[in-house]
């Protein structure tokens, strides 16, 4: 891996690129341990298991030493701070690792004053991509085991954070698999997209996980478990699905970060997010508005202007 | 003046949703000057427009709803000041998640109808009844209410209408409704 500043584009990425973000995390991560500027840092530790990784709240510099990057960094940590460590906040200023897309939730949840800025110590990573999913864990990052999301990111730089780790290295010459699927999608008749949607919910067993892992949804009472009055039925059948997902892009429209973290975590392979992409389209193309690194003064479906498109009303 | 009644083979249920400074009193309004408008249509009160929220409209199209009306005052004359800017977004947004799953937007209806407006209501309200009519009822939302999914594994080669529809099951099914 050369150090060239700008961008590189390359067909593999080996382990040693990892390898130079952990050095720079753990440099980071121990430093701001050591001066007390931050209590704890979320990071990434290895997995039990070879070629995983897996979140925590690292809170001395022995542990600091020991936090790590690699293509199975896939979780959003921005999570863990509105919802499973929401205390920690409280007790002081925390440092965070977070790629590109979880930064893009980071500032969502500053623009939603869930977060301060200068509660956080942002240490970002110029992200060449994670692991898909069900792939082979090689540990070198190829066309073939990138996930989804990644090929077609935008946000490789995490411009905005405190302090960046890596240098800016993309695989090259991916194909925008989630953008074609949309596109496909659209052109079906649409007795035929509700045929799609209707097989793929049909499938969802409401588990919850992709509201769970979403840094979004971190409503204290989800409208979903309300049952006085109930407004979506809340076990799995055809009907409460088909409520729940359209619940869900909705809630989540406009403020989405893209991270496709939910998408992940389904285990009914349910392709959540083509649903949000397709509602960010149209936020973009309505109200030019586009998740970003920084935050902003209020979300898309938060504001309005006079003159608003109002085509569709009478 | 009474209009014919003219029998139909259809009628569509029509579920309005108006907010109560507005629409609901150009309805009145509609009612006390004794104009006509289809009687498929039933209206539902809300403070606001920006009180109705896209989940009443998903639940109207599962109880039976084959056409849905969400209808408030003009932009700028909103009680709240802002409600109405509001849910013009909110709905704009809504519109295209229904279109991107498959559901036709020539089921759902928005308009401004103001207190003043008792002819625009009748207007709306025929239009959309009769255009409803034409596209006859709306299966999708109901049949989903009445489908159960019994559980076959993700992908298998199984044949879902057997496995869903074994008449033993279905008569268990009926016998609990
Ligand atoms: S979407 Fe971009 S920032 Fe996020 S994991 Fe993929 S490559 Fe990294
Ligand atoms: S994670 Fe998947 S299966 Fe679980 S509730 Fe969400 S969509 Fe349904
Ligand atoms: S689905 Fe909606 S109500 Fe439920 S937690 Fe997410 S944003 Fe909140
Ligand atoms: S909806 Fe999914 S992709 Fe969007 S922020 Fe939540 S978890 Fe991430």
């Amino acid at each position: 891996m050369n150090a060239k500043a700008n961008k590189n584009q390359v067909t593999s990425i080996e382990p040693a690129y990892y390898q130079a973000i952990t050095e720079a995390i753990r440099k980071e991560a121990v430093q701001i341990l050591k001066d007390e500027t931050v209590v704890g840092v979320v990071g990434y530790l290895p997995g039990r298991r070879k070629g995983t990784a897996s979140p925590a709240l690292v809170t001395t510099v022995e542990e600091a030493e020991k936090l790590i990057f690699s293509p199975a960094c896939v979780n959003n940590l921005s999570v863990y701070l509105t919802k499973a460590k929401k205390g920690v906040l409280k007790q002081g200023k925390v440092g965070i690792v977070a790629k590109g897309c979880d930064m893009r939730a980071l500032a969502g949840l500053m623009t939603e004053s869930q977060l301060q800025r200068e509660d956080l110590f942002i240490i970002g990573v110029v992200c060449p991509g994670v692991y898909g999913f069900g792939v082979e864990r090689t540990g070198t990052l190829t066309e073939a085991n990138i996930a989804r999301k990644c090929r077609e990111c935008t946000v490789h730089m995490p411009e905005g954070s405190d302090v960046a780790a890596g240098t800016h290295t993309e695989l090259a010459d991916l194909t925008p698999e989630e953008a074609e699927e949309m596109a496909r999608i659209e052109a079906m008749p649409q007795a035929e997209r509700w045929a799609f949607w209707k097989e793929h919910f049909s499938r969802c067993i409401r588990c919850m996980a992709c509201r769970q892992v979403c840094p979004f949804c971190y409503c204290e009472q989800c409208l979903c478990d309300k049952n006085r009055p109930q407004a979506v039925e809340s076990s799995p059948r055809p009907a409460g699905n088909m409520a729940w997902h359209l619940v869900r892009a909705m809630h989540l429209a406009g403020r989405c970060g893209g991270c496709a973290e939910c998408e992940r975590v389904c285990p009914m392979d349910i392709p959540l997010n083509l649903l949000n992409r397709r509602m960010a389209q149209e936020l973009k193309e309505l109200y030019d508005f586009e998740a970003g690194l920084t935050p902003v003064e209020k979300g898309p479906l938060n504001e309005y202007k006079e003159n608003d498109d109002q085509s569709f009303i009478k | 003046m009474h209009a014919e009644h003219i029998k139909h083979d259809f009628e569509p249920k029509i579920v309005a949703f108006v907010c109560t400074w507005c629409t609901y009193a150009g309805a009145d309004l509609a009612g006390t000057s004794r104009m006509q408008y289809p009687s498929n249509v039933r209206v539902l009160k809300f403070p606001c427009t920006g009180r109705i929220d896209p989940v009443f409209i998903l639940r109207a199209f599962q109880k039976g709803a084959d056409g849905v009306l969400v209808s408030g005052c003009h932009p700028g004359d909103c009680h709240y000041m802002a409600g109405n800017f509001h849910a013009r977004r909110r709905f704009a947004a809504f519109r295209a998640l229904l279109s991107f799953v498959g559901v036709d937007l020539n089921r759902l209806q928005f308009s401004w109808v103001s207190a003043a407006e008792g002819g625009k209501w009748v207007d709306v309200v025929t239009e959309l009844t009769e255009r409803v009519r034409t596209m006859g009822p709306m299966p999708e939302f109901k049949e989903l209410e009445h489908e159960e999914q019994w559980s076959t594994f993700a992908g298998a080669s199984v044949d879902k209408s057997t496995v869903l529809n074994s008449p033993e099951l279905k008569e268990a099914y009926d016998s609990i409704g």
